[in-house]
């Protein structure tokens, strides 16, 4: 489909009577230029105004009175990111939060890539409604679910336990999932697999040395939009998790709320940039990882 | 003609297999769940009060009293209107011209780039309530910077909070469209597009007639997850203007909490997310046939 | 076909395994009952940075287990806002191996609980208990249910009432010790104040639905409460609709948003305008007089978010005065918590045990200081170490003797709701009080059912 677009196009251009003048060698690349010029400008300036609205949260954490408002703060303190720095507040609920939403997201990745795969080469009518059943049904109110899951862990006697709540993570994070990868997976040709069939490899075997190096950009795309949703998870951790110490940072931040309504601002702020730490840490890892931030310029073998 | 049966059956088991691990997860901790939700939407159950204690099947009545509610069809709307200014339009065209631009940026812009916006993904989402009540608050950074322009202030927290949230959500959401994009532009060769480039076919050209065809099933998919993740954003509203001022930024999720889920009222809380989920099926049966994909 | 069976039986399996298990819950037994070792599960919300709570409940688990030798007393704190905590305790109250055995109750979603069988009364161990007579009335009421038995020990309380700004009140030429007899001398003050100080919002009642219950409690109630009419009928058991009552204390809306004494509605309308209010404008006399709670000095302690020293001198207290100054001449509404026990709790005597040791009087009196609430007992109130606490609070320490709960049924927070809507329509002037009355009657007919209703 794709070189045949591309070919038919250019073959257009080619007959038809008004087309342009072909374009000099200067023009080219004074028009590359041009657009890489403004690819740059692009993403910074977009930068530049997604930062503005953080300045409250930059400016809230290091201010010992910090209120709603963004102002300079008039007494400058560290005290905000000392007071939250507690192995109660921070470094325990972040360990759990890592571990678990780590684990569900790891087991996610997995569940879903397999099923991706089937789903992508599997031939039924069937697929459809079920992508689309299963798709749904995670929109259902987190409250209203969370009742019967309740019982559910109750009589499992999973409550109360990291395990029982990272499979359950793991399974809500798996519709989203498995319907990227399967988009994913389809973009990666059958015959790709039936070359390295007739060479006698099994069907695992293809999965792991052909298709996923080529899916990795997705598989990361998916394992960063799991563990941010997993992170951001208040509800699930909240109702299946009684023992204090077992918490997540995603719960923790209720520390800074009161009784009447009133909020520490400033320590509110500084959790936030240590708990959205991990996150940008992996986002940053991973594009390292994949040889610079999530663009693959060049052509992909195939 | 006919194969041996145990060898389809092989194959069958052989395809299917790799589905085991997630139907297992799926079935044991969602499929019954969700089936119990879905049918308390149909009684009278509750987390406290009488139907705590014992909840009895009502039939259509949950859903007969959210149509009949006041508040419904302007949260529905509300709805819409949010779903379209912030994920249909905002993040999805901002995700796609970031993930474009990203291809041809420096690493480092790259990097800073991507850095920002999903910082801006993952703070907390009531941190994000707040931080964009202080920046288009009344005395807030906006209006510092319009009012240092020369430009006067505004105050749509209070006269356009709808818009106000969408402006934020598209803050928020836009990551998520960004790699997603990343992701799928990063199978297209860029042979293709230098050759249509060789042949004459301007930058605009290039993207609507190569590009977004080569990438239409993840245009999709990307609509299809960011509505359904933008139907129920709730605690950024929340935060933001509590729905108000009166109900003017009452989204179904705002209208369901007031609703249903204060008071604790799961069967009624339920039905009207299950018309909530209506309203998604429509859209996604509006993309698949405005993007004509066969998912086959 | 094969495909086909492999899949339908998947489902079959998933169906069954899925509903099988959710279908029963909660059956299975819980807690460790023999005789000479227990551990006492405690639920608590844990809220804010402040470890009040967790810093006496952890004083008085020390206690106990040394004087109970072999009983242990387990802490569970939840970190969450209101509806969380409530959703969560609901969810472990439903179960016997998850209940907590005492439990912390909001008198505002208490009854909720009782009709839901969550909670056991205990008028059995109340009657057996001095330190129940020292408890004020009204405080005996507030964990009372309509079937008359009483389910929670409540452990202090707040109050409501004016708080002015002294500054704000010389430039205006009002009185430093200022105490309004009637609602007229609250709106003189105000209008006094938009006359001579220009630039200062002149007084603040809560009235947008932003507000949520701050509107019911603070704003509404307290000028409701100062008529003859009521909310609730106590002796018919029956929702009041039509007063003359309610009708008044919309049209005090009406006046001070249409005479422009108060916020202007964007700011009324914010979900912070709270916080705006003590932390910024009362200290940087913006605002006149703010009709609020007790607990507004919190924000201004040396821990508190916005420490302002100087408050004590600054800020007056008034309670506020009746319509015309009707008997008792004064209005305050009270929330507040109760100490509850699960009825599926294993081990209720020995959860009483631990609530009786959470209220003697040295241990009431220190959770009062600690938690700044008001006592709602007579031994407490009289309390040096609580006197001295309050002596910067005299007004609304006071105050208690008058103060009044919500009629906190299953209903309340529906009918809460439709207070507010009704409070923001006609603050915004988008009704007038008799249209925004017909549709709060509407509304409760519809909550209740018209046979509870009744018009006084």
């Amino acid at each position: 489909m794709t070189a045949t677009n591309a070919g038919q196009t250019a073959q257009t251009a080619r007959v038809s009577p008004t087309r342009p003048r072909p374009r000099t060698h200067t023009t080219h690349v004074r028009g590359r230029l041009a657009a890489l010029i403004l690819a740059n400008v692009g993403v910074l300036a977009v930068a530049a105004i997604f930062v503005i609205p953080l300045l409250w949260v930059l400016l809230a954490s290091v201010n010992r009175t910090a209120g709603l408002t963004v102002s300079l703060p008039d007494h400058w303190t560290l005290d905000n990111f000392r007071a939250v720095l507690t192995p109660e507040t921070t470094y325990r609920p972040m360990l759990n939060g890592v571990i678990l939403c780590g684990g569900a997201a790891l087991l996610t990745i997995i569940c879903a890539t397999l099923a991706g795969y089937a789903l992508s080469r599997f031939k039924t009518r069937y697929k459809r409604p079920f992508l689309l059943t299963i798709l749904f049904s995670t929109g259902l109110p987190i409250t209203a679910i969370m009742v019967p899951v309740y019982g559910l862990f109750v009589q499992l006697n999973l409550i109360d336990t990291i395990s029982g709540t990272m499979l359950f993570m793991a399974a809500t994070g798996l519709p989203f999932a498995i319907w990227l990868m399967k988009n994913f997976m389809d973009s990666v040709p059958v015959t790709l697999e039936e070359a390295a069939w007739t060479d006698g490899a099994s069907r695992m075997k293809t999965l792991w040395y052909v298709i996923l190096p080529l899916v990795w950009p997705g598989i990361s795309v998916v394992a960063i939009f799991t563990f941010v949703g997993m992170w951001g998870n208040f509800f699930v951790p909240f109702v299946l998790l009684l023992s204090p110490d077992k918490l997540p940072a995603s719960v923790s931040i209720y520390t800074f709320f009161s009784q009447y309504g009133q909020v520490a601002y400033g320590q509110l702020a500084a959790y936030s940039l240590l708990y959205s730490g991990p996150v940008v840490i992996l986002f940053l890892f991973l594009s390292r990882k994949l040889g610079g931030a999530f663009a693959f310029g060049g052509a992909v073998k195939g | 003609m006919t194969t041996a049966p145990p060898a389809k059956l092989k194959r069958a088991v052989g395809q299917g297999a790799p589905l085991g691990p997630a139907a297992v997860l799926l079935l044991v901790f969602l499929f019954g769940p969700i089936l119990w939700s879905v049918y308390a939407a149909f009684t009278n159950a509750s987390l406290s009060g009488a139907g705590a204690a014992a909840s009895h099947f009502v039939g259509l009545a949950n859903f007969k009293k959210a149509f009949a509610a006041d508040g419904f069809y302007n949260s529905v709307v509300l709805t819409l209107v949010f779903t379209l200014i912030s994920a249909i339009i905002g993040q999805n065209a901002l995700g796609l011209m970031l993930a474009l631009w990203m291809r041809k940026s420096l690493r480092f812009v790259r990097a800073l780039g991507g850095a920002v916006v999903i910082g801006a993904w993952v703070l907390p989402e009531v941190v994000a309530g707040y931080l964009w009540y202080a920046f288009l608050a009344k005395d807030g950074s906006l209006n510092h910077v319009l009012s240092g322009l020369g430009l006067g202030t505004q105050d749509w927290l209070f006269s356009l909070p709808i818009v106000a949230v969408s402006i934020a959500n598209i803050w928020r959401g836009t990551a998520f469209s960004m790699l997603v994009y990343s992701a799928a532009l990063s199978d297209i060769p860029l042979e293709i597009e230098e050759a249509a480039q060789v042949d004459g076919a301007s930058g605009w050209r290039r993207l609507v007639s190569i590009t977004l065809p080569m990438i239409r099933r993840s245009i999709m998919t990307n609509l299809m997850l960011i509505t359904l993740q933008t139907l129920s954003v709730f605690g950024l509203i929340f935060t933001m203007t509590r729905g108000g001022p009166g109900t003017k930024s009452q989204t179904l999720p705002l209208y369901m909490y007031e609703q249903a889920f204060s008071f604790g009222n799961l069967g009624y809380g339920t039905a009207i997310a299950i018309m909530l989920l209506l309203v998604g099926a429509v859209f996604s049966l509006i993309y698949l046939r405005a993007l004509d994909v066969d998912t086959r | 076909m094969q495909r086909r069976i492999i899949g339908s039986g998947c489902l079959a399996l998933g169906l069954g395994l899925g509903l099988g298990l959710t279908a029963c819950s909660g059956s299975s037994s819980g807690g460790n009952t023999s005789g000479g070792n227990a551990t006492i599960k405690v639920a608590y919300q844990q809220f804010g940075e402040g470890k009040v709570m967790a810093n006496f409940l952890a004083g008085v688990k020390t206690e106990f287990e040394k004087a109970n030798p072999g009983k242990k007393i387990q802490l569970l704190p939840l970190v969450a806002s209101e509806n969380d905590y409530y959703t969560k305790l609901a969810l472990m109250l439903r179960s016997p191996s998850t209940t907590p055995d005492v439990v912390y109750e909001d008198t505002f979603l208490i009854n909720s609980d009782i009709k839901a069988s969550y909670l056991k009364p205990l008028d059995s161990y109340l009657a057996k208990w001095p330190a129940w007579g020292q408890f004020v009335d009204t405080a005996k009421g507030a964990a009372k249910a309509a079937d008359g038995k009483t389910y929670g020990v409540p452990d202090g309380t707040d109050t409501r009432g004016l708080w002015y700004n002294k500054h704000i009140f010389a430039k205006a030429g009002l009185p430093a010790n200022w105490q309004p007899k009637t609602w007229v001398d609250v709106l003189t003050a105000a209008r006094q104040i938009k006359a001579k100080v220009p630039g200062v919002t002149p007084l603040n009642i809560y009235a947008s639905k932003a507000a949520g219950e701050a509107t019911s409690m603070q704003g509404f109630e307290m000028l409701l409460y100062g008529t003859p009419n009521q909310l609730y009928d106590a002796k018919s058991s029956k929702w009041v609709v039509g007063s003359k009552g309610f009708l008044d204390a919309l049209g005090m809306v009406k006046t001070v948003f249409g005479e422009k004494l108060t916020p202007s509605p964007q700011d009324a309308t914010d979900a912070n305008l709270g916080n705006t209010i003590s932390q910024q404008w009362l200290p940087q006399d913006k605002i006149g007089i703010a009709l609020d709670g007790s607990w507004v000095n919190n924000t201004w302690q040396s821990t508190g978010p916005k420490p302002w020293p100087q408050w004590s001198s600054v800020m007056g207290e008034a309670a506020m005065p009746t319509q015309n100054g009707e008997a008792p001449g004064k209005v305050s509404l009270s929330g507040g918590w109760t100490w509850a026990i699960s009825n599926k709790s294993a081990n209720a005597d020995l959860a009483w045990k631990f609530i009786s040791e959470l209220q003697t009087e040295k241990n009431a009196a220190n959770y009062a200081v600690a938690g700044t609430q008001i006592a709602v007992r007579k031994d407490v109130a009289a309390d040096p170490t609580y006197l001295k606490a309050n002596s910067e609070t005299p007004v609304f320490t006071d105050v208690v003797k008058v103060t009044q709960y919500r009629p906190a049924y299953p209903e309340y927070p529906q009918i809460s709701n439709q207070i507010q809507v009704a409070m923001e329509s006609v603050m915004t002037g988008q009704q007038t009080p008799k249209q925004a009355q017909q549709v709060y009657d509407e509304a409760v007919k519809g909550i209740v059912g018209p046979d509870k209703t009744t018009t006084q």
